[in-house]
């Protein structure tokens, strides 16, 4: 690309001889040094104007007052909800920014005329890609190292590990990259960065909320009937005296006088719901809050104090109900024991001898089922891989869009939009 | 204006045959053909949507034509987007600045986007910020810039990776006097420098003074031979004015010379300035008045509007 041609008279600096690389085909897969050239390029062009430093100002006193409140109100005895406040406002800040950022970096660089001159140089499409999510992304990991005090604090008293907390604030982390790519996927869409803003938060609501909604109406659906048969005494076939002598031993409670021959038992069939959640709470594991929680460690709601735990706490709540979702009807089916009038009848007077030691121990032993189902629920293996699974997929299904509309030459443009 | 060589027809820096594009239904580009020759300023000249901009987008590699065949530098931008893009520095039409950054700064980015060595291509923007006179701005943001100083920086910016071809897309919006002559100056050294040129503009008079060779584009189609014969011809008109036209219309025809009767004189054609000077001397040794005697303007500008009309 150089030439001979001498330095003319009217250029007091010396040329700069450069030689870039010879480069040939149409790379488009993203490189170190590209990557690193737009995410620094990206993060200084977008340096908040005075307006940006207000709005940010506001968001972070917001925060950080709810931090405050959380660090001050933690209780002397370990307490982990505290803690998962803070890690909730680092999740909701991260959700807040980083994605509103991404939505408008690529429309919006298209209407400045600042993304065309940069896809005529060397840098690829997914330089560029990859770059601009780096940086829509390292906004909210500076976020993060902003409330990092709070987190080191509550930490602290909240029964966790330390492992445990790399882990879910990791989980936090991916969960923001995936819908800052969900953002720059939309920018690249959508002509207008309005749009792309609104479709990148009506993506997150979706996940977080539609998968509530969806689980909710999904249950419907797998809701069955179970046939339930009972058994009662036909009263309009009773002569007036049988009758008055049934209303006898009902009061009285004496049901010795009674000839069981003289009642005939009707049956009769009838329909109760149960819900089948086993079938859908993997609508319930998509949702990107649910797959955070899935990462908190277990706390078992009888031991936890043996354990060094803090009473369970939002994220072991959240996995206690995820999990009851996952185990689906518990066995009252099984355990139903159908009304049964004729049988009932007769069988009262042996109850009528049942002590109070009997009594408190049958009153025990349905605590301790209670129990034993918390536990389960509780203990239950924590699922976080159905929602790191859906985070990928959209993670690199973002970015293979991002790509592809970056990449020119281009075979069609965003309509109403030009070149540039 | 003068046809500066006569290359060897060999193939040209930039090279394009029977390009087409559209955006749906809008046919904005049906058939351009043209050619742009290693240190040669071509214009690209036609009425506002006719296609100019998106021929070059196309030529820059940014846009696939639906067909025809491009080479650029003699890659192909569609199998080869690399190899064009190392080859091309492109002005859009558009100006885009990053307004948080400072001209240096913009220019050293752009440079590391070429893969040339952040400090190499430091020194390469402040020569190159130096050149388009920019120099007492290189440590101020860019968004202090005038429309005009924008637009120089766009053109420091095409120039980093020093590429062979230059598409220059009306580079002359918004400059000054002073600054369109910078250009023009610039522009020819650059073709002296071996760079192939293609510039597109509305000053015509400008290009006038710049160009070698002009490709006219009228509703997304370029004039071929045609333009090119009336560019041609226009280049030969002289006009003569002088204080009796008769005399002169009497000595013209006395002197067996073609010419067109003007209100105050009369247009002819002449070869050259060797010849224009004979035939001056020949007028006045006639006895004729001449009180005014060259080029009648600018060649583009009498073709583009000796061209149909269109406007859309």
């Amino acid at each position: 690309m150089s030439t001979e041609a001498p330095e003319t008279a009217s250029a007091p600096l010396p040329e700069v001889r450069v030689s870039p690389a010879p480069r040939t085909g149409n790379p488009w897969l993203p490189t170190p040094h590209g990557v690193s050239l737009v995410t620094r390029i990206e993060l200084r062009r977008r340096r908040p104007t005075a307006k940006g430093y207000v709005f940010y100002g506001i968001l972070f006193a917001i925060v950080i007052a709810i931090c405050l409140a959380a660090a001050i109100f933690t209780p002397p005895q370990l307490s982990s909800t505290n803690f998962e406040i803070v890690l909730v406002m680092v999740l909701g800040v991260g959700m807040l920014i980083a994605p509103s950022l991404s939505a408008t970096s690529i429309n919006g660089d298209s209407g400045e005329g600042v993304l065309a001159p940069l896809q005529m140089s060397h840098l690829t499409a997914g330089d560029l890609a990859v770059g601009k999510l780096l940086a829509s992304w390292l906004v909210s990991v500076v976020a993060l190292l902003a409330l990092s005090p709070f987190l080191v604090y509550t930490f602290l008293s909240s029964g966790w590990r330390l492992g445990e907390v790399g882990l879910t604030v990791l989980a936090i982390l991916l969960v923001v990259l995936t819908f800052t790519a969900v953002g720059l996927a939309w920018s690249s869409l959508a002509a207008r960065a309005v749009a792309s803003v609104a479709l990148a938060h009506l993506t997150t609501g979706f996940f977080v909320i539609g998968t509530l909604i969806s689980f909710g109406i999904a249950t419907l659906l797998v809701t069955e009937e179970a046939p339930v048969r009972e058994r009662y005494i036909d009263w309009s076939t009773l002569t007036p005296e049988q009758q008055s002598a049934l209303d006898e031993a009902y009061m009285t409670g004496d049901f010795s006088a009674l000839d069981p021959d003289d009642y005939t038992c009707t049956e009769s069939e009838w329909a109760y719901n149960v819900a089948h959640t086993d079938r859908v709470a993997w609508i319930l594991l998509v949702n990107p809050g649910v797959m955070i929680a899935e990462t908190a460690p277990l706390v078992d709601p009888e031991t936890w104090e043996q354990d060094g735990r803090a009473e369970p706490g939002v994220f072991a709540t959240i996995h206690a109900l995820v999990s009851d979702a996952r185990l689906g009807p518990d066995q009252e089916i099984d355990d139903f024991v159908p009304w049964d009038e004729c049988a009932d009848l007769f069988s009262q007077a042996e109850a009528q001898e049942m002590t109070q030691e009997e009594l408190e121990a049958m009153w025990a032993e349905d605590e301790a089922e209670w129990r034993e189902r918390d536990q389960a629920r509780a203990n239950l293996d924590r699922a976080p891989w159905v929602g790191i699974g859906v985070q990928a997929v959209l993670l690199v299904g973002s970015l293979w869009i991002v790509i592809r509309r970056l990449r020119v030459p281009y075979k069609n443009l965003r309509s109403g939009t030009r070149v540039a | 204006m003068t046809i500066t060589q006569d290359a060897p027809p060999t193939t040209g820096a930039i090279v394009a045959t029977g390009v087409a594009r559209s955006f749906g239904d809008v046919r904005a580009v049906e058939d351009a053909t043209l050619a742009v020759q290693q240190g040669e300023v071509t214009a690209l000249i036609g009425p506002n949507g006719c296609g100019k901009t998106t021929l070059m987008l196309m030529l820059a590699g940014l846009l696939r034509p639906h067909a025809g065949e491009i080479r650029v530098a003699g890659a192909d931008p569609r199998t080869d987007a690399a190899a064009v893009r190392a080859a091309i520095g492109w002005m859009p039409d558009q100006l885009g600045s990053w307004d948080n950054l400072t001209c240096l700064q913009t220019l050293t980015l752009v440079g590391e986007a070429y893969r040339i060595p952040r400090a190499t291509a430091r020194d390469r923007g402040a020569s190159l910020l130096d050149r388009v006179h920019l120099s007492e701005f290189a440590d101020r943001p860019a968004r202090v810039l005038s429309r005009g100083q924008k637009q120089r920086l766009s053109l420091a910016r095409a120039l980093v990776h020093d590429p062979a071809v230059l598409l220059l897309d009306e580079p002359a919006n918004g400059l000054d006097p002073r600054s369109r002559v910078d250009l023009r100056v610039l522009v020819r050294q650059l073709a002296a420098e071996g760079k192939a040129v293609l510039i597109s503009s509305h000053v015509l008079a400008e290009l006038d003074e710049m160009v070698d060779e002009a490709v006219f584009m009228s509703k997304g189609r370029t004039l071929g031979d045609q333009a090119t014969a009336m560019v041609a011809d226009a280049r030969l008109k002289y006009r003569i004015d002088a204080l009796d036209p008769a005399a002169l219309h009497a000595a013209l025809t006395a002197g067996n010379v073609d010419f067109e009767i003007t209100e105050t004189g009369a247009v002819t054609r002449i070869a050259d300035a060797a010849n224009a000077a004979q035939a001056l001397a020949w007028l006045i040794g006639q006895g004729v008045a001449v009180h005014r005697f060259g080029p009648v303007g600018s060649a583009l500008e009498q073709t583009y509007m000796a061209m149909n009309e269109e406007r859309r």
